[in-house]
């Protein structure tokens, strides 16, 4: 079952290009106001000065690490990180290894997950119905599970915030340190980090596949209670622990093979001009296909999960009235799920 | 005329200060008779024949030692100081651990870290003999095993001063430091008089502090032995083990016996003298032998003209060696011990000591002994990036890709370290920039010369996994002299201030990267052909002494040929800032006056009358105001572009807060650069020294941006994952 899900998840994907143009645009609009800041910040800094000459033809690093110095807030995180694969490996590092973002990019962050929660609710109907909602019909979709994906969220968000502030100090941080203090061969303790980070990356993906399923759960079956639909995340994941953790093993390493290929393609600094906007063009398919995994990932599941639950009594009980929950439409027969 | 007369008398003035200097070839030191030995490169007035055992179960050193100490100051003393460096880790209280925490780091050293070193018997003779040689600490190594020192001397007249040892603290009356040892004579020892001094003691060998200490089975043993201070003309100098600071002693010849296990590969300063029990005639160097039964083998190392003696053992070690060979250079044996997951690495370590032996060799003088000992050390073991005579620890990554500059970078540093600090012995606990200054400057030229890897990695997934930025490349000028560090620290501290002052946090920017800044600024002032004279005349006269900072700048004005310490009471005796800058620049249409087409320097207020605005423009008056925004003064130039191509240099000594200079020209300005050529590279602003008509800043910041924002985007995708 986990590649026909997998299958059909991408083609879901595929199917609603409004979903996944709309996710790539808010991505985008949501990183632009602190990029025009940051724009600022660097124009006011090289002002008249011919330092921006060799910025512009290519890295100037005397330029930009005189500007670091004197960078705070946002500006700090002006770093050669940006640059190609590295602004990649950077932001995975920072997430697994537990570093704090400046005050500026957490609330842009957390700006921009309090609107995936709100859109969840619209992506999850769009997919799981497999047919156009129209705006209003998606924006009504988001509205109506946003209070319920919120309040699932503070849960999630209790279980992230143990899992980092708890489980990571002692694994990754107290735990790496007690276990590698005295050893002597560097193999040693890269094995030892790569083990810890398995054990919290198992973790965060368990944490991760529940709430998966449990905001598919809140959608597909119109469920009103958080709780109720954590439990029965946490019973579907129990039932079909093969499949689930197959199908997402198999999303993980599309993931990672998009990873490989950016690695290989992502462009360095060059010069501005024609190449500057090729360079940036490529960058952003890159963010376009890291938002169809995203996506990917969603359908599948989505699509795991209604071809698993083969029984009548799980869809909601009100009659469709649109926006309505897809099982009931598909009971009603509204639209044809394929799946089998 | 009067500029003629001025230049004149500048000339006479130069050249009567070429003569005095260079009439005393050797200026005089802190010890009166520091001349070397006959046959010797050395006074050697400080040498040490000991005898130590590693216990490996214990985690812990018991020796015994003699010292032939020679009084080589000018006055009589009736006492002796040594450094019992491990005692810093002894307690809490201690001055070292006290300035950990005033460093920021706060966290106690765990139950099993602590080191220590107690000396349970001292006594002092004066040795009969007068014939030179040196009772049991011989002048030639010997391959026989010595058993004990003092051979052929009779075993009478030593005076037991065991009770009689007491702590003390010159720098700054801690009595819970126990890192100064101080002992009262019941005579007085008169200058060039030589006394003997047997010790014994047992030490605590530490968990890794300060680059000493154990790692499971990996040692690496400094600053280990009851060690003399340096008894100058002023006085003893014996300073506390400082957080900051390092280590300061005599020359002298060290025959040492170390003890260990029989697994053990052991390294150590100087070179092999024999092994005990001796391995088979056909055992060829290198190669680790095990043919014996015995549980502990005794490695005999020798040393002549050092000032210090590290060692290091561990069951791991690859240990390869490899010639040293340029023409008009000594050769010298390379060894290096090499972590097994390093293997492979050989070839950089071995390329970067011999770049290093080269070029050093070629500027300053030769490496004047013939073995050179490279350790690379364990994981967790804190010991990398350490200067040792004739042995240094490098430092090296499981993953080190061949582009980014390390292990070379502190290969070259360290090697360099065996001219900056094993020759030239300065004192690194007064002026640690005399030899990490000087040498991060002379390191960061070698890297450049010898064309080592040069591109920016960055580290992740706690720091294991290297990803290398190819579009960011090192630039020796700024990187490898470390101006990032400088320029947020520069007011940190004055240079001059003794370093074991120095705030501990930021001591590290004022000693190695402030002096390379400014060493380099020397040389982009004077020319490389005349600072490179003023270093290599420098290493010649101080060799196998004891320079002051003093003697450092006598040596740079006597070949420059003129008297630069206004450039050092800026760099050296102030921690005011340089930043020179354009304060403004404009190029606007006026009509010129047909005498007017010249480059003036005006005041402010005549700038209006330089032109007559009445009639169709024909030109273009072009102002430029420079700053000296900074304390500190430089001469600096000042070149103005035109759109024709036209360039105008003017050379301003830089004294004023600012200078104006306008110019009536038929064509527009295009940009103003002060100090195009960068010399000094102190200044902590360089952006602030240009300014453009044409402006990049739009394009460039936008290309920036939207690097930044691709980032930022990932970022959010990243944290994605959570919902």
């Amino acid at each position: 079952m986990t590649v026909p899900a997998w299958r059909d998840g991408l083609r879901r994907v595929f199917r609603a290009p409004a979903v996944v143009a709309g996710v790539f645009a808010f991505t985008l609009f949501a990183a632009l106001p602190l990029a025009l800041a940051l724009r600022g910040a660097l124009e006011a800094h090289m002002g008249r000065s011919l330092m921006a000459d060799a910025a512009a033809e290519a890295v100037n690093y005397d330029w930009w690490q005189e500007f670091a110095s004197q960078a705070s807030g946002l500006a700090t995180t002006f770093s050669p990180a940006i640059v190609g694969f590295a602004a990649t490996l950077d932001n995975l590092s920072s997430v697994l290894d537990a570093e704090p973002e400046v005050l500026p990019i957490t609330a842009a962050l957390a700006a921009y997950l309090v609107a995936w929660t709100f859109l969840s609710g619209g992506i999850l109907d769009r997919l799981a119905r497999q047919r156009p909602t129209r705006t209003f019909g998606f924006f009504g979709a988001s509205g109506v599970f946003f209070w319920r994906f919120l309040r699932l969220s503070v849960i999630a968000g209790l279980v992230y915030w143990f899992l980092f502030s708890y489980v990571h100090a002692w694994l990754l941080d107290e735990g790496f340190r007690r276990l590698t203090r005295d050893v002597a061969v560097e193999r040693d303790a890269f094995l030892w980090r790569i083990a810890l980070y398995m054990v919290f990356g198992a973790c965060l993906v368990a944490a991760n596949i529940t709430f998966d399923y449990a905001r598919i759960r809140l959608v597909v079956e119109d469920r009103r209670s958080a709780l109720g639909a954590l439990r029965a995340a946490l019973r579907f994941v129990g039932r079909h622990p093969r499949t689930v953790i197959g199908l997402y093993a198999l999303n993980a390493l599309v993931f990672f093979v998009l990873l490989g290929v950016w690695s290989l393609v992502a462009p360095g600094a060059g010069p501005v001009g024609g190449l500057m906007w090729v360079g940036f063009a490529v960058a952003q398919l890159y963010v376009l296909a890291r938002i169809v995994v995203k996506l990917q990932f969603i359908a599948s599941q989505t699509a795991l999960f209604q071809a698993s639950m083969a029984h009548a009594a799980y869809t909601a009980a009100p009659a469709p009235v649109w926006p309505e929950s897809p099982a009931v439409e598909a009971i009603a027969g509204v639209s044809s799920t394929t799946l089998r | 005329m009067h500029g003629v007369m001025l230049r004149s008398k500048a000339a006479a003035a130069a050249l009567l200060l070429v003569g005095l200097v260079g009439v005393e070839a050797r200026q005089a030191g802190v010890q009166r008779f520091d001349r070397p030995q006959p046959g010797a490169r050395s006074p050697r007035n400080a040498n040490y024949d000991i005898d130590v055992t590693l216990d490996h179960a214990a985690r812990s050193l018991t020796g015994r030692e003699t010292i032939r100490w020679r009084n080589i100051s000018a006055n009589p003393t009736s006492e002796l100081q040594f450094h019992l460096y491990w005692n810093a880790w002894r307690n809490l209280d201690s001055t070292w651990l006290r300035e950990r925490r005033l460093a920021g780091d706060s966290t106690p050293p765990r139950a099993d870290a602590w080191g220590s070193i107690d000396v349970t018997r001292l006594r002092v003779r004066r040795p009969a003999r007068t014939d030179g040689s040196f009772g049991g600490i011989r002048t030639n190594p010997s391959f026989a095993v010595q058993t004990e020192g003092l051979n052929g001397e009779s075993n009478t007249g030593w005076i037991d001063l065991t009770s009689e040892q007491r702590f003390l603290a010159p720098d700054d009356g801690n009595a819970e430091d126990r890192t100064v040892m101080g002992v009262p004579l019941p005579f007085a020892v008169q200058p060039q008089e030589t006394l003997d001094v047997e010790l014994a003691w047992t030490g605590k060998i530490p968990r890794p502090f300060a680059r000493t200490g154990y790692v499971d089975d990996y040692y690496f043993i400094a600053q280990w032995f009851p060690k003399l201070g340096v008894l100058e003309d002023r006085g003893w100098n014996t300073h506390q083990f400082h957080r900051v600071t390092e280590f300061y002693s005599d020359y002298g010849v060290y025959d040492v016996r170390i003890t260990a296990p029989r697994e053990f590969v052991v390294g150590a300063t100087g070179c092999r003298a024999s092994l005990t029990p001796e391995p088979p005639v056909a055992c060829a160097e290198g190669i680790v032998w095990l043919g014996n039964n015995y549980p502990q083998n005794t490695h005999r190392y020798w040393a002549a003209d050092v000032h210090d003696f590290a060692w290091t053992a561990s069951t791991r070690f690859i240990d390869v060696r490899r010639m040293f060979e340029h023409p008009g250079l000594p050769r010298v044996e390379m060894r290096l011990l090499l972590q097994p997951e390093h293997a492979g690495q050989e070839t950089r370590h071995f390329d970067a000591t011999a770049a290093t032996l080269r070029y050093y060799g070629e500027w300053f003088g030769p490496y004047p002994y013939n073995h050179i000992t490279i350790v690379d050390p364990a994981f967790q073991s804190g010991s990398g990036g350490m200067e040792y005579p004739t042995l240094f620890t490098a430092g090296s990554r499981l993953i080190a890709p061949s582009r980014v500059p390390q292990p070379e970078s502190v290969t070259i540093h360290e090697a360099g370290h065996q001219f900056w600090y094993g020759i030239v012995g300065s004192n690194e606990f007064e002026h640690a920039w005399m030899d990490e200054g000087l040498n991060t400057f002379s390191t960061a030229r070698v890297i450049d010369e010898a064309g080592s890897p040069d591109r920016l990695a960055l580290r992740f997934f706690g720091g294991f996994i290297p990803w290398v930025i190819e579009d960011v490349r090192l630039s020796r000028a700024t990187d490898g002299n470390r101006l990032t560090g400088y320029r947020d620290n520069a007011e940190a501290d004055v240079q001059a201030t003794p370093t074991f002052r120095y705030w501990p946090g930021t001591a590290t920017f004022i000693t190695y990267n402030k002096t390379a800044l400014w060493l380099h600024t020397l040389e982009r002032h004077l020319g490389w052909p005349v600072l490179q004279r003023i270093m290599s005349t420098y290493f010649d006269r101080w060799k196998f002494r004891h320079p002051q900072p003093a003697d450092f700048f006598a040596v740079v004005s006597e070949v420059a040929g003129r008297d630069m310490s206004w450039f050092f009471d800026e760099a050296y005796r102030s921690s005011n800032v340089f930043d020179y800058g354009v304060q403004s620049f404009t190029s606007t249409r006026v009509r010129l006056k047909p005498d007017t087409t010249s480059e003036v320097r005006l005041t402010p207020d005549a700038v209006q009358s330089a032109s007559e605005g009445t009639k169709e423009p024909n030109g273009y008056r072009t102002v430029v105001v420079v700053r000296r925004f900074g304390e500190a003064v430089f001469p600096v130039d000042v070149v103005t572009t035109f759109r024709d191509g036209a360039r105008v240099t003017e050379r301003w000594d830089g004294r004023d807060r600012r200078i104006i200079y306008t110019y009536n020209r038929p064509s527009e300005g295009l940009s103003v650069e002060v100090d195009p050529e960068r010399v000094l590279l102190l200044d902590v602003n360089y952006t602030n020294n240009s300014a453009t008509l044409e402006l990049r800043a739009g394009d460039a910041s936008l290309k920036w941006s939207l690097k930044w924002l691709v980032w930022l985007q990932d970022l959010m995708l990243t944290y994605a994952f959570f919902v």
